[in-house]
């Protein structure tokens, strides 16, 4: 993929966060491209989360500044969208109504915004699901409502924070696929975090490996596997090559 | 097989009162019980019929004073706890006020009360607030502040306002709890009138129940206190359809 040649959508440029008086991430310098996927890879408790509540605006960094589309938005919220571990639905709104939220808090009227909502359902592989409340779905299910108002939100650029985290082994396996074709079809730039390796090759483009205390960026690797990537390619000497060489860096 | 063991709990609910019913009217008909210590429900039936006209007319002064209490109470309520919940300093003044007037007993405070507002509707409907909006408070209050904080802060990345996330969210979340504080608060809104009724008045069925108690009638004094049991039932009951009416969405709790 030729993506250096596209824009740089999202710039995370030197930035540092203390928490009282221990420092948790330094220095760290992350860029996003147009329709990329872009993983964030680090052991639990390196100041992942950290790092994308600084990139939604939610906190402040001690040093450092965010571009989004090369406009400082550092401490700015409303410019990403953002997918957490818990899917965070709304038990009094169906999946049409969950996914409506991001653009009704927009501005936009309810029926506006369902509308809208009702013509992505297709994408998300929820058309039979649009009227179902979230106890009525499943772990899997409630995570495509939630890509769904995330994607509602913004498609440019989208953090997803270990979003199949709290998943059994075969529904993550299944999601992750399902989170290849989806963000296919959308279109959508993408900065992902998790801790798990096999993971973030299937799925990214790039990876970034966190380690350390402070975390800092210890190595930069493009994941050059050939898209579509299907299930098989696990097996491949490639995929393995680049396993055994992140596990060397955490 | 639920709505058979639906009806097997009731069937036991009314066989149960329906023994303790026989037992009592047989004690008090043999005479094993005075009729001037214990009437039989027999007796209270009888003057439930007898004195119904009058009694229809005590009722409907206590419920409506018992309904405007509550209907005050949950403007209160809401009031707090939304002040509460917004400003840190109101809510550490005002939670630990709240909890004292609950411990101020209602009965000494009663009359003082009738001085303050006289002898017409406002000290009852006082009183009734007075014991009502505790619960609903509390559980509104509690609601408002157990709301998943992962969540407030996904909507606020969206850019919400504070009104934004106050109306799509902790509104929403908090009416379960709302729900339960007002179930509680609806069973004491009658008793509440009733004990206002009893510092003064004309008329309601505490002061029906203090003229009776005082004739000595006691058939007169139970006749009240099943109407009461009544009232308060049903504003229970038409709450818990209320609540099934506002929230659809709970009823999905069961199914998985």
């Amino acid at each position: 993929m030729n993506s250096y040649l596209k824009d740089n959508v999202l710039e995370v440029k030197g930035v540092s966060k203390k928490y009282i008086d221990e420092k948790i991430i330094e220095n760290i310098d992350i860029v996003l491209k147009k329709e990329e996927f872009v993983t964030i890879l680090g052991p639990s408790g390196s100041g992942k989360s950290t790092l994308f509540n600084i990139i939604s605006g939610l906190i402040n960094p001690e040093e450092g500044q965010i571009f989004i589309n090369g406009e400082n938005v550092t401490g700015q919220t409303g410019f990403v969208s953002y997918m957490h571990q818990k899917d965070l639905l709304l038990p009094w709104r169906d999946v049409v109504g969950n996914g409506a939220i991001p653009l009704e808090i927009k501005g936009f009227s309810k029926k506006e915004s369902r509308d809208r909502v009702e013509k992505m359902l297709h994408i998300f592989e929820l058309q039979e699901h649009g009227h179902k409340f979230p106890m009525q779905l499943s772990g899997g299910m409630r995570q495509r409502v939630s890509l769904l108002r995330t994607y509602m939100f913004s498609s440019e650029i989208m953090l997803l924070d270990e979003p199949f985290g709290g998943l059994d082994a075969i529904t993550k396996f299944k999601m992750q696929q399902y989170l290849r074709d989806v963000i296919r079809k959308i279109k959508g730039s993408v900065l992902f975090i998790t801790h798990d390796i096999e993971e973030a090759i299937f799925l990214s483009d790039r990876i970034y490996v966190i380690n350390g205390n402070p975390a800092k960026v210890v190595e930069e690797i493009s994941v050059d596997l050939n898209r579509p990537r299907n299930e098989e390619i696990i097996a491949s000497d490639e995929f393995r090559r680049l396993k055994s060489r992140i596990l060397k860096l955490l | 097989m639920k709505k058979y063991q639906n009806i097997k709990d009731k069937m036991l609910l009314i066989g149960f009162n329906l023994i303790i019913l026989a037992i009592w009217e047989i004690a008090v008909d043999s005479g094993w019980i005075e009729r001037f210590i214990l009437p039989s429900p027999s007796d209270v039936i009888i003057s439930l019929w007898v004195n119904s006209s009058e009694i229809f007319k005590h009722t409907k002064v206590t419920l409506f004073e018992g309904l405007v209490g509550l209907v005050f109470a949950i403007a209160f309520s809401f009031l707090m706890a939304i002040l509460m919940d917004q400003v840190k300093w109101i809510k550490k003044i005002m939670y630990p006020m709240l909890v004292i007037s609950q411990t101020v007993p209602i009965i000494i405070i009663a009359p003082l009360v009738a001085m303050w507002f006289g002898f017409g509707i406002a000290p009852k409907v006082f009183v009734v607030v007075l014991v009502c909006f505790f619960p609903i408070t509390i559980s509104l209050i509690d609601g408002l502040q157990s709301v998943d904080f992962e969540l407030i802060n996904l909507l606020k990345s969206m850019g919400a306002t504070k009104m934004e996330i106050f109306l799509k969210v902790k509104f929403p979340f908090t009416l379960p709890g709302f729900f339960s504080g007002l179930k509680i608060a609806a069973t004491y809104s009658i008793m509440g009138a009733v004990i206002g009724e009893w510092l003064g008045g004309k008329s309601g069925l505490g002061v029906y129940m203090l003229r009776a108690r005082h004739s000595f009638s006691l058939d007169k004094v139970f006749a009240s206190i099943v109407v009461i049991i009544l009232l308060s039932i049903s504003i229970f009951y038409l709450i818990s359809i209320l609540q099934k009416i506002i929230m659809p969405w709970a009823k999905f709790k069961e199914e998985k």
